[in-house]
């Protein structure tokens, strides 16, 4: 048996609703945003948005509605899921601390229904009486909110009409009554239905419109005292409310489809509109006075104000500001202003929330080769498509920044007397030294009395007694802070050169070659207290004082040249305590004692990047422990920093890490920076508890995350990016992209900028190749089929070549028209060295229902230049590529295919393998091909190399339709499924029969909630760094449509069935918003069947113990029998450190 | 009418919201992300809200087979009570009567 923990690395952040209203008090404003199974609950405030609570749900938000009660102070949101979960929250606040009650829940799915295409619709009467769903054909679901009963009916409504696109409730009804969009033979109409309660059916129409437009699909209902509706076509809008009639079709409204609206004042006469191609507009109702005091609708008017994120959802908030909630592109905040700026756009972003769904693909590359991978996705869709570089670590908030090249070190100092904060930044260079004084925010040049600034600054810092001292390679210097003058100078014998130096507040340490001095530190005095010579040069020296408040050291740690050890050494009289050889014949270059968590360690850095560390053991001098790791590739420079009162070391190199101690082990994070030469503690007034940093050409000071995270890098290429492949031996990424063209008066032209238009160079593939480069072809169609219609839009596909560092795209490549690209490998091929880029298409044509031709095409990047190597026709859509033992695998069609590289560069197929509806994945490891198809799950073939051919070894026989596959080892499968579930199969090789042997068996089922379109092997952390109590084994990283990463590893029984017990526990301690049951919300769901998860843990919910309080901790604990809190704690923050 | 227009009196609930919004929010690069809510009290429901399990069609016929018996009552009622004879009686009557 396979068992798997599976955990969420990044939360899902694609928005699918967002509301306004009074949630958690009457008086607070809130937007409450769903994203996929999360509510984020935010607060409106001067400064902006704030968080206030992100509540989980077991479930996927379908449907999320405010609404408020008659005679209540504040809103409810009424929520369904996509397992037809509907539930009714209030929130309860007692100051900070807030609930959420589950007022009303249950299941509202009927046991047979066709579930409708248009999805789940939800609305709630103005009155707030009823609610009403739509979720299956034909039918419409009432719960009425009664108050006194403790059972709130749901019952179905027979509604004649089938296809219904839009329903709301019209406002001031004396009964609830529906309005609908729907659609017939005929068209499509718009239709009112009053609902009688006491007889539960629809009584009358009140009124009805038929033949509305044919795309009409959105209802707006406008509020009382007008009443009536507002109807959004693509080219029209359309007021009724059943006497009076008015339609506009305003120009701006054509060029793409509305898709959702904000209603702006209460009364209801303005309206924000979203539409696809992310433009905003507002819709204004122009009354008129009838005479009878009431008002009518005269005319609409519509405006667009700008340009948007492409909205899925938007609110008002106040004060002209708006969420624009999107779900294929980063949500907004946004305010309108009466004034256009210079681009006549009345629309500024204000804010930007970063989304990465969906995430089409993904590959994990270790670009500056950290042992650690980033992860590059394909985000996003058209004008919000965007490559985003994950990569996991510590954060550095930049506050400010000096341009100053070749500094050799950096200290900061008290040097006002009587005062607590830093107030100056010493930097040394080569030949000089220079004073920054630190005013509040301003940084100017000084100079300190008693400093040398012509000399290269060795340690400077601030001592005992009010001093500060400077060492030089001529001297040590003391300094008094209170005069600033010069109190004592020591020089080595013989004016010998210092080469290195350590100190603290009252002792120094100093070395001449192999000489070595240790002097004291008294008020205007310096006094060498002992010295000896040691057989090789001195490299590095430490004198840091170990422990909790000690302000002095008895051992010195001496890093050596030539033998290549580590020395301890005994103060005053410099003894030597221990020796330890580190072998191989890199020098070190920086050592520190720190003690973490009470544990004293001896971390001693090399030239080449790597790091040792010891236990250290301060009464008997000893080193015991040895362990190594690798932090980068240059010599490091080891420097201790407190933060959250504990102590951390940074390791400064070319790749920057954060060493620090968690439940007793050393745990190291990289930073988010590319180099760090010297770092200093900084704690100034304009810049408390921050750190300066060096790099080669300037000083950044900025405060440093407490915890390492997940950050995002965008890199926007305005068109869809589809699939991504990583070159080494090029140093770029290939990226398909699509665009959309759209044919006008002088052919097709591109409807924007983006990538594929704006790259270095632009190549066009053959058929088209004789076209203007840089734009589309209008004559020449793959087929000899038409040119497309005047103002038809085009999709263009394109092979992007983009450089790993800068991001620039250096080249797109065009395909022909009506040739999608589908399928994307980066590999060499048989004996040939090159590394290729090869792309898999389809000739889509619409009126097949497959493709019936394609093509794979070489392509080689070398000397900035696209050459098409080879191209091979094929019958069919490409849908998968991969590398096979040096041969290319394809799928294609219904089939898989392997192609032998001839040497005259051409593809030659080898041999096939036909027995699937559509393979559309491939994955293989060795001799084996794992396929995924459309609808029949997995299959497993093997390669026999002497036959030549295929030969099928095991299928899974469940009818499950794929969306993504991997192979986890030798036996052990993983398959994603368009139900939002995950499976693990496991073939049988040691099965008696061939039939046994045949057959998959699923081992695992786990619903995740989410569409996974892919898995990669990989992981977000360093890997084999520090020490982890938790045996997992492997990595899968996946990415969703909801824009999530999660992460798949293999886990022992005995921890499995441990973590079950646990996971158990937790489901019973956490209790669960809207009452669903964990058993039930991780079951494997489908259409056809449901059946208890098995072989998963859900991680997502082990790592909510951290979260909880420690009294419920100790709950949980005692519930599992022979635990301790802390053991599971320490046990939960290691499983918390795979992702 | 003009765009300004449009956009003038937009709706204000409390003025002072957004007023010290400030830009640089912006250069704060990991999005503030709100803490997560972890329930352990179990509050229960109020109200539950429960699914008709009976089809429409059932639903359907028992409303009609119920109106049906209610008029014929109804009728019978009237019908015992007037002189005349009934030509013709509902069969569903009739077996009534006959059980």
């Amino acid at each position: 048996m396979a068992y798997h923990y599976i955990v969420t690395a990044h939360k899902p952040t694609a928005v699918t609703s967002c509301v306004t209203g009074n949630f958690t008090s009457p008086s607070d404003l809130n937007l409450i945003v769903a994203k996929n199974t999360r509510l984020e609950i935010y607060l409106v405030t001067p400064e902006g948005l704030r968080p206030i609570k992100e509540v989980g749900l077991y479930g996927k938000v379908a449907v999320m509605k405010l609404f408020r009660p008659q005679q209540e102070k504040k809103d409810l949101l009424f929520l369904v899921t996509m397992r037809y979960n509907a539930m009714i929250l209030e929130c309860v606040s007692d100051g900070d601390n807030i609930d959420i009650i589950t007022k009303a829940h249950g299941n509202v799915a009927d046991r047979i229904g066709k579930p409708s295409e248009t999805g789940i619709l939800a609305v709630i009467d103005p009155k707030a009486r009823v609610i009403g769903l739509r979720l299956y054909d034909g039918l419409f679901k009432i719960i009425p909110l009664d108050k006194e009963n403790y059972e709130l009916k749901a019952t179905n409504f027979r509604m004649d009409e089938l296809q219904v696109h839009d329903v709301e409730f019209l406002h001031g009804c004396a009964n609830p009554t529906l309005i609908l969009i729907h659609q017939d033979v005929n068209g499509r109409h718009v239709k009112t239905h009053e609902i009688s309660l006491r007889e539960k059916e629809f009584v009358k129409i009140p009124w009805r419109q038929d033949n509305v437009e044919t795309e009409a699909s959105i209802i707006i209902p406008v509020p009382s005292p007008l009443g009536g509706a507002i109807i959004i076509g693509q080219e029209s809008i359309l007021y009724h409310d059943g006497i009076v009639s008015v339609v506009v079709a305003p120009p701006v409204i054509k060029q793409s489809t509305i898709i959702c609206y904000a209603k702006v004042d209460p009364g209801g006469l303005r309206y924000l509109l979203g539409d696809m191609a992310g433009h905003l507009f507002m819709l204004f109702i122009e009354t008129e006075a009838r005479g009878d005091g009431n008002d009518v609708v005269k005319d609409l008017k519509v405006e667009l104000l700008g340009e948007i994120a492409t909205p899925e959802c938007i609110t008002y908030l106040d004060n002209g500001v708006l969420f624009i909630g999107s779900r294929i592109g980063d949500s907004q905040l946004v305010k309108l202003n009466t004034k256009a700026d210079e681009s006549g756009s009345y629309v500024t972003v204000m804010e930007s929330f970063t989304n990465l769904a969906p995430i089409l693909d993904m590959c994990v590359v270790d670009l500056e080769r950290q042992g650690q991978g980033q992860l590059v996705t394909c985000s996003g869709a058209f004008k919000e498509g965007s490559l985003r570089i994950i990569r996991n670590g510590i954060g550095i908030q930049e506050h400010a920044s000096i341009d100053l090249p070749g500094i050799k070190g950096m200290w900061a100092l008290r040097a006002a007397f009587g005062n607590k904060l830093d107030n100056t930044l010493v930097l040394s260079f080569v030949g000089q030294t220079r004073v920054l004084s630190l005013n509040g925010e301003e940084v100017e040049e000084t100079d300190i009395g008693g400093f040398a600034s012509d000399q290269q600054t060795f340690y400077c810092g601030n001592v005992a007694h009010d001093q500060i001292i400077q060492v030089t390679s001529v001297s040590a210097r003391l300094v008094s802070i209170q005069t600033k003058t010069l109190v004592a100078e020591w020089k080595p014998p013989n004016d010998k050169s210092i080469s290195v130096v350590a100190c603290n507040t009252s002792q120094l340490v100093l070395s001449t070659g192999s000489a070595v001095y240790y002097l004291e530190i008294q008020p205007n005095e310096l006094i060498m207290k002992g010295n000896t010579t040691l057989d090789v040069e001195v490299a590095c020296l430490d004198i840091s004082p170990l422990g909790e408040g000690n302000t002095t050291s008895e051992l010195v740690a001496v890093g050596l040249w030539t033998e290549i050890s580590a020395r301890l050494l005994r103060l005053p009289d410099l003894t030597e305590a221990t020796k330890e050889l580190l072998g191989g014949e890199i020098i070190p270059r920086s050592v520190l004692m720190a003690s973490f968590e009470g544990h004293n360690y001896l971390l001693c850095a090399l030239g080449d990047g790597s790091m040792f560390y010891f236990t250290l053991n301060k009464e008997s001098g000893t080193l015991s422990d040895k362990k190594k790791v690798t932090l980068g590739t240059q010599p490091t420079v080891l420097k201790t920093f407190r933060s959250l009162s504990t102590t951390n070391v940074f390791a400064c190199s070319d790749r920057p890490t954060v060493i620090y101690s968690s439940n007793h082990k050393l745990v190291f994070s990289n930073v988010n920076m590319k180099e760090v030469n010297h770092m200093c503690s900084l704690n100034a007034e304009a810049y408390p508890d921050s750190l300066a940093l060096a790099t080669d050409t300037s000083v950044t000071i900025g405060t440093i995350d407490e915890i390492q995270k997940l950050h995002i890098r965008t890199v926007p290429l305005q068109e869809s990016a589809r699939r991504i492949a990583y070159q080494e031996q090029s140093q770029t990424f290939g990226v398909v992209t699509s665009r959309i063209d759209i044919q006008d008066s002088t052919g097709l032209n591109p409807a924007r900028q983006s990538a594929s238009t704006t790259a270095q160079s632009v190549t066009v593939s053959s058929s088209v190749g004789s076209l203007a480069v840089g734009k589309s072809g209008s004559g020449s169609v793959l087929g000899g089929s038409a040119a497309p219609d005047y103002g038809q839009e085009v999709e263009i596909h394109n092979l992007l070549i983009i450089d790993q560092n800068t991001f620039e795209v250096l080249h797109a490549h065009q395909l022909m028209q009506q040739e999608y690209a589908m399928s994307l490998v980066s590999c060499t091929l048989g004996n040939d060295p090159n590394a290729y880029f090869i792309v898999g298409t389809a000739n889509v044509n619409p009126e097949e229902s497959e493709p019936k031709q394609g093509r794979i095409l070489v392509f080689h990047w070398n000397d900035n230049k696209l050459t098409q190597v080879s191209e091979k026709e094929i019958k069919g859509a490409c849908y998968s590529l991969c590398e096979f033992n040096g041969k290319l695998l394809a799928s294609i069609n219904s089939t898989v295919r392997l192609f032998e590289w001839t040497n005259e560069k051409e593809l030659r197929l080898e041999c096939s393998h036909f027995n699937n509806i559509i393979s559309l994945f491939l994955k293989t490891k060795g001799d084996f091909i794992l396929i995924g198809d459309l609808m029949r799950s997995m299959t497993l073939l093997q390669y026999k190399t002497m036959e030549g051919s295929f030969e099928e070894i095991a299928r899974d026989y469940n009818p499950n339709w794929m969306t993504a596959i991997e192979i986890l080892d030798d036996d052990v499968f993983l398959g994603a499924e368009n139900s939002f579930n995950i499976f693990v199969c496991q073939k049988d090789s040691a099965a008696a029969t061939d039939e046994e042997r045949s057959q998959m068996h699923e081992v695992g089922q786990f619903h995740v909630g989410d569409m996974i379109n892919v898995f990669r092997h990989g992981s977000l952390v360093m890997q084999n760094v520090g020490e982890s109590s938790t045996p997992t084994r492997g990595c899968v990283l996946f990415g969703t449509v909801g824009g999530a990463i999660g992460l798949v590893t293999q886990i022992p029984q005995d921890f499995y069935e441990f973590l079950i017990d646990l996971q158990n526990k937790l489901a019973t301690v956490i209790k669960s918003v809207g009452k669903i049951e964990h058993s039930y919300w991780r079951a494997f769901h489908t259409d056809i069947k449901t059946e208890n998860c098995e072989g998963f843990v859900d991680g997502d919910l082990i790592e909510s113990f951290l979260d909880l309080s420690p009294d419920k901790m100790k709950e949980v604990a005692d519930g599992l029998g022979t635990v301790t809190v802390e053991y599971l704690v320490k046990m939960i923050e290691d499983l918390t450190r795979i992702h | 009418m003009s765009v300004a227009q449009f956009l003038e009196g937009l709706p204000s609930y409390n003025e002072n919201n957004f007023t010290k919004f400030h830009v640089d929010n912006n250069n704060r690069s990991p999005l503030k992300r709100p803490s997560v809510y972890v329930p352990t009290k179990d509050f229960p429901s109020e109200q539950i809200i429960v699914t008709e399990k009976t089809s429409i069609l059932l639903k359907y016929i028992q409303q009609h087979w119920d109106k049906k018996v209610n008029t014929c009552v109804k009728k019978r009622d009237s019908n015992t009570q007037s002189d005349e004879p009934v030509r013709k009686r509902a069969r569903t009557d009739y077996n009534r009567e006959g059980l």
